[in-house]
């Protein structure tokens, strides 16, 4: 049986689940002794989920080798990593796991390649959580990708529909500013 | 008397505060999942009917015309 533990998909791509502020060797917060680390191959990024390192800088593509423990054999497990989004939206699901195994570790490798519209230099929090019959815990991430603003298409259309918005809420107001009868 | 301007000035702010939200978002000045992303088209929605509200009694005149009796 495949066992997939920590989150996969999050230190796959980049997004271990992190801990609180706190020195090295902590655990993530929970009662599971969680431990996770992502290493960027092509960038040499390390990243321990033990460790805050603020908002964490990745390139647009890459391979990341990724590995997840916990203490003690979890039994059945489950978990799930997902994409914060704003309120009151839910947030958008990565990846999710479950089952029943004796391992305490994982690792592998993932290569991940975002798409060029995806904005670079936004700030995303990644929430990810694992619960098995030891406990649980959980843990957050913070990460932009490697660019600026205008590396994304997608910023030249925000500007231009705001632009648009304006123009249109203007003339809508336009006795506002034009002075009445 | 219709409110046509008032709501046509309230949607239209809301999405312009939308965007506004969007463009902090992508220049990096707020998080994604900020809850400003979430209050500001609020916002707009309730600036855009108070500014629809003063400019609709600003210009009464382009407002139309209630429909009078046949016979006065």
């Amino acid at each position: 049986m495949k066992f997939r533990y920590l989150p996969l998909g999050a230190v796959a791509i980049g997004f271990v689940l992190l801990g609180s502020v706190s020195p090295a060797h902590a655990d993530i917060p929970g009662t599971d002794d969680c431990q996770a680390s992502g290493t960027w191959l092509d960038d040499g990024l390390v990243v321990f989920a033990e460790t805050d390192g603020g908002v964490y800088t990745i390139p647009d593509s890459d391979t990341v080798a990724w590995e997840g423990s916990v203490a003690a054999p979890p039994g059945e497990y489950s978990g799930e990593i997902w994409l914060e989004m704003p309120p009151p939206f839910a947030g958008w699901s990565i990846d999710s796991w479950g089952g029943d195994s004796d391992n305490t570790g994982n690792d592998g490798t993932y290569e991940y390649d975002f798409p060029s519209w995806v904005p670079a230099g936004v700030e995303f929090d990644v929430k990810g959580e694992h619960f098995d019959e030891n406990g649980g815990c959980s843990g957050t991430i913070a990460f932009e990708l490697d660019g600026g603003p205008f590396d994304s298409p997608a910023t030249f259309v925000a500007l231009a529909v705001t632009l648009l918005f304006a123009i249109l809420t203007g003339l809508a107001l336009k006795p506002l500013f034009v002075g009445g009868a | 008397m219709t409110y046509g301007r008032v709501v046509l000035s309230a949607i239209l702010a809301m999405f312009l505060f939308l965007f506004i939200a969007a463009d902090l978002v992508l220049f990096g000045v707020i998080p994604l999942n900020s809850v400003i992303v979430t209050v500001l088209p609020l916002v707009g929605l309730v600036v855009g009917a108070l500014l629809g509200v003063m400019a609709r009694k600003r210009n009464p005149d382009a407002m139309p015309e209630e429909p009078t009796p046949a016979a006065a």
